[in-house]
């Protein structure tokens, strides 16, 4: 029987989002159609690229963060 | 540290117990998402560090107060928290939008990169600044899903339901944010990164064969 994959499959399928029993089949596929496999990639580029755009506070707003916990107890 | 492994929902419960180191690796595990998610939203520095402080503030009084339950999803629950703060102070029009998209600052340092060398730190640099700016220019809806997605840690599932729309037009945004983001990529030949090769879905109908 001929399926389709639709696109938002595999993007949960990227994401991580699909249950472990859809899993064979779609690696199956992944296996044997190097279009499918080429834009799984792609994906998984794209994730990591964005994944990476990270930043971070400078340490004295953590400080801050950190102080007010430690005196929240205190102020109430 | 063996304490690094442990959960967020284990850390909670540490933190209400009163170890305040708990709630020091919370903070540790969960500021940069949460403060790329703020920055990208009210695109300014000083604005985002107030906005994040404000978060986890908020997040410090509800979880003292007892009135914490969000079934083990700390991270996407104060992902919301920043996000509606975020968009709450953007709206108020709370922002000056001047991040620097030169090199120059402290988003500069945050990026630094002590293993590669200076020609890779810089194009590292000049991809992020290029990606950063795209993403301003995504579509709003497509923007929510995508910053929910990659720095709040929020299933699609649950980016719908905090949207108010079915997973299929969360996943519908995710995938028009990617495809706009590989057009925007590839029109400006001189930031491309080939890491941001982003498939077009359009004709995308892949056959496999069932069981």
């Amino acid at each position: 029987m001929i399926q389709t994959l639709p696109y938002t499959t595999l993007l949960r399928y990227v994401y991580n989002e699909l249950p472990a029993s859809a899993l064979p089949e779609i690696e199956e596929a992944l296996q044997h159609d190097p279009e499918l496999a080429t834009a799984c990639a792609d994906l998984l580029l794209a994730q990591r690229t964005l994944n990476a755009l990270r930043y971070e506070p400078r340490p004295a707003v953590s400080a801050r963060i950190l102080e007010y916990s430690r005196t929240f107890p205190a102020s109430r | 540290m063996e304490s690094m492994q442990l959960s967020d929902s284990a850390l909670v419960s540490l933190y209400l117990a009163g170890q305040e180191s708990a709630f020091a690796l919370l903070l540790e595990r969960h500021r940069s998402r949460t403060f790329t998610t703020i920055l990208l939203i009210v695109r300014d520095e000083d604005v985002a560090e107030d906005l994040l402080q404000d978060a986890f503030i908020k997040a410090i009084h509800v979880l003292k107060s007892g009135r914490y339950n969000d079934e083990g999803k700390f991270g996407p629950w104060l992902c919301r928290i920043a996000h509606n703060l975020a968009i709450d102070a953007f709206r108020r029009g709370k922002r000056v939008p001047h991040l620097s998209l030169d090199g120059d600052g402290p988003l500069a340092n945050s990026l630094a990169h002590s293993e590669e060398g200076a020609d890779d730190a810089l194009a590292r640099e000049e991809t992020h600044s290029r990606l950063r700016a795209l993403i301003q220019e995504l579509p709003p809806a497509q923007k929510e899903v995508l910053l929910m997605r990659h720095y709040g840690d929020l299933s699609f599932q649950e980016i719908a339901d905090a949207t108010g729309v079915s997973i299929n037009t969360a996943l519908g945004r995710m995938r028009y944010a990617l495809i706009n983001l590989r057009k925007k990529m590839a029109v400006n030949p001189p930031y491309y990164d080939s890491n941001l090769t982003l498939y077009d879905p359009a004709a995308l109908r892949v056959q496999r064969i069932a069981s």
